[in-house]
């Protein structure tokens, strides 16, 4: 165990994590393992974008629902994808689509599979895991 | 685009994600993907083909 997982807390994990959360797949690039940064950002890219092409739902919170704020922090976890697609571009999906669940099942995976990340890239800059 | 070329998309993605989170060797991640992959294209079309046996009934009434 290094001296950063003995001390539980380090502003570089913490950094990194937050990089890592914004662009998806860029905390494995600057912690050096950059094969898997880039195969990281490319998935998740992929989910985000066939998402958005199959008019999936971009979850927000709404009222008198409590299940879509999970959902909400779920799609959230894409990171800066999510701020632009919904802020940027105004995206919020189209219910009338045919593949509209499916465009959902896209962007949540997405978000989520980035939160993954992000605890992957905390456990590596906080020597919770070891490099190879 | 079909619906079963949507379902082969996402666990191609989802095979590709975990195996390079979970796994360092490429002979190990190949492995874990293919499981992943198989597992998921494979499940699904064969639960759909068990649900042949179990007709979904008339529709339900609209309220």
């Amino acid at each position: 165990m290094t001296e950063l997982a003995q001390d539980g807390f380090s502003w570089r994990a913490v950094a990194l994590a937050a990089v890592a959360w914004i662009v998806p797949g860029c905390g494995h690039f600057v912690l050096g393992r950059r094969v898997r940064g880039i195969g990281f950002a490319a998935v998740i890219a992929t989910a985000f974008l066939l998402g958005l092409h199959l008019e999936g739902n971009l979850y927000r919170v709404a009222p008198g629902q409590p299940l879509s704020f999970l959902a909400t922090l779920g799609a959230m976890g894409a990171g800066a994808p999510y701020f632009v697609a919904r802020f940027g571009a105004g995206f919020s999906g189209s219910p009338e689509a045919s593949t509209y669940e499916y465009g959902t099942i896209f962007l949540l995976s997405a978000g989520l599979m980035n939160l993954l990340v992000v605890l992957d890239v905390w456990d590596l800059a906080s020597g919770r895991k070891e490099r190879d | 685009m079909t619906h079963l070329g949507l379902m082969a998309i996402y666990a191609l993605l989802l095979g590709v994600f975990f195996a390079l989170l979970w796994r360092q060797e490429n002979a190990a991640r190949s492995r874990l993907f293919l499981q992943i992959f198989i597992g998921m294209v494979g499940g699904a079309v064969l639960v759909g083909w068990l649900m042949y046996y179990f007709p979904s009934g008339p529709a339900a009434p609209i309220p």
